[in-house]
């Protein structure tokens, strides 16, 4: 009996492993073939482009493969491979990739990234094609310095096709029963977030990013509250001022008093359902959020405003905060390869693709687009990038362990603040002194005076 | 009085406990199982649905069909069962050498053989990519195969060892005795007997494989091969998540896995009881 079962069994194994070991090997011979040097495509000829969208997911990728279709349409000749990236991995993939010298031709990737990017030499400069380009007409030139201004040698790797900025989603609807004023200044806000509180309802006023994600938010808010430049004159990081000292304490002292105890692990799908669900009064995002808000409450129970203003009345917005389209140096279709970049950034491509993402078009030629001007939140982030008073401040996204600077010790120094274990100060001092020596290493490294 | 009664004591110290840690491991089963068959509107609807109130099957056609969950679930098949298929083959083989022979350095050999285990996988990354971008196997399934059968091979060997030095060598050398050579003695005496632990280890095997992550992700760069775990997390976006879908693709995913378990329990535990006798 068991001879007869084993020999069926050794039999069946035997079988179903050649076929998928044969199914495996055609496979493997087919992505060799895939992944060996082509020479570079002349006009016309069929030309496959591999592009990277670093941020995958049910709101992006079925855009993009919009963008993509029309693409095709426009240049038959050339076929885009569309590979979505989960968002938390993607810097990691991209850094895999470009360790092994296996980029794809396009890849969307945010201003952070760049620099480093670009000091690895992955990325090709698009200065030339940019120059002689209709986009370069179009596109916002401020975005654009600041994509030069961040590299070290200068020059433009990244076309922000789609710009962000930090806002707060407020419940309109609660503002107005409770008699609330919409936060204008960070005093407002502090004392909205307190009129806001209703234990009966379980409703909190405010809900405090204290996972993954914080430090973006914790820098924003603390430089909207000052209106500090990220250096002072001297050089010297001003994380530590001791402005910023006095927000972050007032800031986290909030926490577990007027907000929800489970902020310390908010990262921003916690933080959003807070707010979808009815349990915050109060969200510190950006607009690309307004796609899960609209699908969770109804329409006029909600809106953006922007983040309150320094004490001198000026807006603060963290300069490139931007996605970009880069061009990777092995790609061997580099004019094919920029003819996507050039269509995504044309007012067509860009309309829809900000439109269906909410995202904040970098191309002028949108802004007359009545979906700009009927969407409240796009209409808010276009004034106060258009507000003369408007400070953009620059962090040093040139340094290339500013990420994960971020990432490893403002992330964690925060839920440290928040559970208590470190003084706001203590905090901001390990951060700015991590800042201090990333700077000065990238300074002696690039013998700058 | 109360622990004299014999039900009580039973209730108090099985029926309770058990109870306990069934609600607390089914719960996330059941939310993840209650969602996938709501419509998208009454998922994050407030107050909470604890049965669907529309239930509708349109996140499982939605994710089987539309969102490629009938290409990552056959990626998935392909690269499971193959590395199960490898790793099985080579384990036994090479825990009877281990549990039977004597042999120079065999135990700093097991020791070499624990050591692989503490490697961080993200170590591995980037050389694995180097190494099958220069095989022209990236996003290949042989790629996934090769790597989970190498990462699984040492420790599945160590359980093999375990289990092969539990059957008697005496039973081996009766079936010599009778006529058997050393490999007619394996497949008829030891095999058979071995049953429980290559149920347990191949189960193991295919549990890592099904679930595997970062490996899968880094390794794979089109969107065809991509398995189900990376299928899974592409719904989620930074600023959107696709819950009924993800819910539906996760009772897919979970659909073999349960499967599996509830054929091979009974092998399972006696396969766990084997490998731990030593």
């Amino acid at each position: 009996m068991y001879k007869k079962k084993l020999t069926t069994t050794a039999l069946a194994l035997t079988v179903a492993s050649s076929m998928f070991l044969t199914a495996c090997g055609g496979s493997s011979t087919e992505e060799k073939a895939s992944t060996e040097k082509k020479p570079a495509a002349k006009t016309d000829e069929p030309v496959t482009l591999t592009f990277w969208d670093e941020n995958a997911g049910p709101a992006r990728t079925p855009v993009w493969e919009e963008v993509i279709k029309r693409f095709e349409a426009k240049y038959p000749n050339i076929t885009v491979e569309y590979v979505g990236i989960p968002n938390a991995s993607a810097k990691s993939k991209y850094d895999a990739a470009i360790a092994a010298e296996d980029t794809p031709d396009v890849g969307s990737m945010q201003t952070t990234w760049l620099p480093e990017f670009s000091i690895r030499g992955a990325l090709k400069p698009l200065d030339s094609y940019y120059k002689k380009s209709e986009v370069s007409k179009k596109l916002n030139e401020g975005a654009i310095n600041v994509n030069k201004e961040i590299t070290q040698d200068k020059k433009l790797y990244g076309i922000p096709y789609a710009q962000n900025l930090d806002a707060l989603w407020i419940r309109s609807d609660w503002f107005e029963q409770a008699g609330v004023k919409e936060p204008k200044t960070w005093d407002d806000f502090f004392t909205d977030i307190e009129k806001l509180r209703d234990p009966a309802q379980n409703r909190y006023g405010f809900t405090i990013r204290g996972g993954a994600g914080a430090s973006f938010t914790i820098q924003r808010a603390m430089f909207a509250y000052s209106g500090l430049d990220y250096f002072d004159k001297n050089g010297k990081t001003n994380i530590n001022d001791p402005k910023h000292v006095e927000f972050v304490e007032k800031y986290f002292s909030y926490y577990d008093k007027w907000t929800p105890k489970s902020d310390i692990t908010n990262g921003y799908k916690e933080m959003t359902a807070a707010f979808d669900t009815g349990v915050v009064a109060m969200v510190h995002h950006n607009p690309g959020s307004y796609g899960e808000h609209s699908k969770a409450l109804p329409a006029g129970t909600y809106k953006m405003i922007p983040l309150p203003t320094t004490d001198k009345g000026q807006y603060v917005a963290e300069g490139g905060n931007a996605v970009n389209l880069g061009m990777f140096k092995s790609t061997k279709h580099p004019d094919e390869a920029w003819k996507f970049i050039e269509f995504v950034n044309s007012a067509d491509a860009q309309s829809y693709w900000n439109e269906q993402t909410g995202q904040i078009p970098t191309n002028k030629d949108v802004l007359d687009d009545d979906w700009v001007q009927n969407a409240q939140h796009i209409k808010v982030a276009f004034e106060v990038y258009n507000n003369p008073k408007t400070k953009i401040y620059m962090p040093p996204f040139y340094l290339p362990d500013y990420r994960s600077i971020l990432d490893t010790i403002v992330d964690p120094g925060v839920q440290s603040v928040m559970s208590g274990k470190m003084t706001a100060k203590e905090f901001l001092d390990q951060w700015a002194k991590a800042i201090e020596d990333s700077k000065a290493k990238y300074d002696k490294t690039f013998s700058k005076k | 009085m109360l622990f004299n009664n014999k039900k009580v004591d039973k209730l108090l110290t099985m029926y309770l406990p058990i109870t306990f840690m069934l609600c607390f491991t089914i719960f996330p089963l059941y939310w993840t199982v209650n969602t996938a068959f709501k419509p998208e509107g009454d998922i994050i609807k407030r107050p909470l649905q604890y049965l669907p109130a529309h239930p509708t099957i349109d996140n499982f056609v939605n994710a089987w069909t539309n969102i490629g969950f009938a290409t990552f679930f056959k990626n998935s098949a392909i690269v499971g069962v193959t590395a199960v298929i490898v790793v099985l083959v080579c384990s036994t083989l090479s825990g009877y050498a281990l549990a039977r022979y004597q042999f120079k350095g065999k135990r700093a050999f097991m020791l070499m053989l624990l050591c692989t285990q503490f490697i961080p996988r993200a170590m591995m990354i980037i050389p694995l990519f180097i190494i099958f971008k220069n095989l022209g196997l990236i996003s290949s399934p042989l790629s996934l195969i090769i790597t989970y059968s190498a990462v699984e091979i040492p420790f599945t060997t160590i359980l093999m060892s375990g289990f092969i030095a539990n059957v008697p060598k005496e039973l081996e050398e009766a079936a010599m005795i009778d006529g058997c050579n050393k490999l007619q003695s394996l497949r008829h005496v030891v095999f058979p007997l071995l049953l429980p632990g290559i149920v347990a280890t191949g189960v193991f095997t295919f549990i890592y494989t099904w679930n595997e992550f970062l490996i899968a992700l880094m390794l794979t760069n089109k969107q065809d091969k991509f398995t189900l775990p990376v299928g899974l997390s592409s719904m989620m976006g930074e600023f959107n998540v696709n819950y009924g879908a993800l819910a539906a693709g996760s009772v897919i995913a979970l659909i073999p896995a349960i499967l599996l378990f509830a054929y091979a329990q009974k092998h399972l535990v006696n396969g766990m009881g084997g490998a731990v006798k030593g």
